[in-house]
């Protein structure tokens, strides 16, 4: 790992093992991101894809194994030091609170306020206007950035999550499961909006089982199962019927 | 995303998915049916409804910020007991009053924190922790008073600013016997109102009772917001003792039993969700307004099966019809 130019990968994982007493979730995994890529993970329930993420994430410590981002080894201990290395999750359930409204959620955690001498107040007036100009910028119209998040649709939640997270300066973006639940329609709003995060020169790792959806966007495919990588797969080298064969382990590499 | 459902106007449809809509809708109802009833329109009876109204008022802020967060506080009730021991104990010895105010709430505020560290730390519902808690607390008002009742016929000014007669508006509009409590109580209202809608904090305590895993998610200390507002709940129960001792200059272990239980209902009736995430202080305060009106209503139509003294049962018949009807209000929204 040198330097610090284009071809740095955003994340290289090295050589990691995840144990959990006697079970090994995770063995001797090397897992890339390369800048602007879109990463399809993929693998069956109890590969192991969750537990790498939540190892890159902070969210589990790996038992072995290194972790460089942008080309520098670091150690990520707690989901706080993902997040400031520019690391952020859009999890299905976790992403929003419903009964708020898109401005309120936009910038949770983060709220503008203004000040008298001791005396704060939320500056709902300016996060308003940088929600909606901040969703417009990256082509989510909203109706209005008062509305509760619980009106909108699936798509539409995933999708202010996105653009959240392009907001707050993310350099790489991971989509768990982003498109299970939602319809045709919907899934084509979200995939669109991936890749115009790429555009915008984010990385992206698109956790899924659904192998049709991943494979209108993501440039690489990665596999694991049984807790081990299978294999990196360009999307010109393999079909979307090899990829499925590939994660059931009907075809051996 | 530029799919518009045919549905009320944007304004009163925004008005509607309030919170306050609801409680005021239903209040506005009740108080028109009540209008009818012969002596309720008078200053006497508006009166002594806001005033029986502002004792459980005071706690029903903190149990309504409390269910915000997706949490309960059964002891509240016992931390106004204590903190009318505190202030009256304290004030009848001759301490300063100052000094017995802040004891007052001091004490019941740390209390409060130990439910919240009681429920981050062993992760035990609010629920089951402050249900046995508040017996805790009063039994330890029991070692501390020796069990007997607290009273005095002293008059001491600070009663007056706390909870005294507001003579000048007796004076001005005849049979208008208003106290000094509701002035405090409004201040309080506001002030919470105001920490919910417009601060990062009351932004967190939404966030912590809609969705915790989204809140955390986002990078709030969810714990520690739920520790403040147990802190919050514990130092306004305890000011309601202040306000109870200074109007009845007496109290007793079993002051403020129940009283929990109404503010809840008080805030399930104001729009507060008991699942969390959704309601509102003022929509609260309209709450314990209503069931106080209601009361004074059922006691001066003189029903013959529903003598004054069974007018809970009537009170019971509104929580839950006031929780259908906001639900089906906000649903219509």
């Amino acid at each position: 790992m040198s330097g610090n130019g284009t071809d740095t990968p955003v994340v290289h994982m090295e050589k990691i093992v995840k144990r959990f007493g006697t079970i090994t979730a995770l063995n001797q995994v090397d897992f890339t991101v390369n800048r602007q890529e879109i990463v399809g993970l993929l693998g069956d329930n109890g590969a192991g894809k969750s537990t790498l993420i939540k190892v890159l994430t902070g969210v589990y410590p790996p038992t072995s194994g290194k972790i460089y981002f942008e080309g520098k080894l670091v150690n990520i201990t707690s989901p706080r030091i993902a997040r400031a290395l520019g690391i952020e999750t859009c999890y299905q359930d976790l992403a929003l609170v419903p009964h708020m409204s898109i401005t309120r959620n936009f910038f949770l955690g983060r709220e503008l306020t203004r000040h008298l001498g001791p005396i704060h107040w939320l500056d709902l007036h300016q996060m308003d206007k940088e929600s909606r100009d901040a969703l417009r910028n990256i082509g989510i119209h909203i109706r209005s950035p008062r509305e509760k998040v619980g009106k909108l649709s699936g798509g539409e939640r995933q999708s202010i999550a996105i653009g959240r997270a392009q907001y707050f300066g993310a350099k790489l973006l991971i989509l768990d499961e982003p498109t299970s639940a939602l319809s045709v329609g919907e899934t084509h709003k979200v995939l669109t909006y991936t890749l115009a995060a790429k555009e915008r020169g984010l990385s992206v790792i698109f956790i899924t089982h659904n192998v049709g959806h991943v494979y209108q966007v993501a440039d690489r495919f990665v596999i694991l199962r049984h807790g081990e990588l299978v294999g990196s797969y360009p999307k010109e080298e393999v079909t979307e019927k090899d990829i499925a064969s590939l994660i059931t382990g009907e075809r051996e590499r | 995303m530029t799919r518009r459902v045919a549905a009320p106007k944007p304004r009163l449809r925004s008005w509607l998915e309030s919170p306050v809509a609801g409680p005021l809708i239903t209040f506005l109802l009740i108080f028109f049916l009540l209008s009818f009833v012969p002596n309720f329109l008078t200053m006497r009876s508006v009166s002594g409804i806001v005033n029986a109204a502002t004792l459980t008022g005071m706690i029903t802020v903190g149990i309504t910020l409390l269910m915000i967060a997706g949490e309960f506080d059964l002891s509240a009730g016992a931390l106004m007991a204590v903190g009318a021991f505190l202030y009256g104990g304290l004030t009848m010895n001759g301490s300063p009053p100052l000094v017995a105010l802040l004891m007052a709430l001091i004490i019941p505020g740390l209390l409060g924190a130990f439910n919240g560290l009681l429920l981050v730390w062993t992760g035990i519902p609010s629920f089951i922790v402050t249900l046995g808690t508040q017996f805790i607390y009063r039994g330890a008002l029991w070692v501390y008073s020796g069990g007997i009742m607290l009273q005095t016929v002293q008059q001491i000014p600070i009663y007056d600013v706390f909870n005294g007669r507001m003579d000048f508006i007796a004076d001005l509009i005849k049979d208008a016997n208003f106290r000094t409590a509701l002035l405090w109580l409004l201040g309080v209202v506001f002030l919470f109102q105001y920490i919910l809608t417009r601060t990062r904090f009351g932004n967190h305590v939404f966030a912590i009772g809609g969705n915790p895993g989204a809140a955390k998610a986002q990078g709030v200390n969810v714990n520690r917001t739920k520790v403040i507002c147990f802190i919050i709940s514990g130092v306004l129960s305890g000011f309601a003792g202040v306000l109870l001792f200074s109007q009845y200059k007496t109290a007793k272990i079993a002051t403020g039993a129940g009283e929990e239980l109404k503010a809840i209902a008080s805030a399930v009736v104001g729009g507060a969700l008991l699942t969390g995430g959704e309601g509102s202080i003022v929509g609260a305060l309209i709450g314990v307004m209503l069931i106080s009106m209601l009361r004074t209503g059922i006691i001066l139509l003189n029903l013959p099966f529903i003598p004054a003294d069974n007018f809970e049962a009537v009170v019971g018949v509104t929580i839950v019809g006031a929780a259908i009807l906001n639900n089906w209000i906000r649903s219509r929204a």
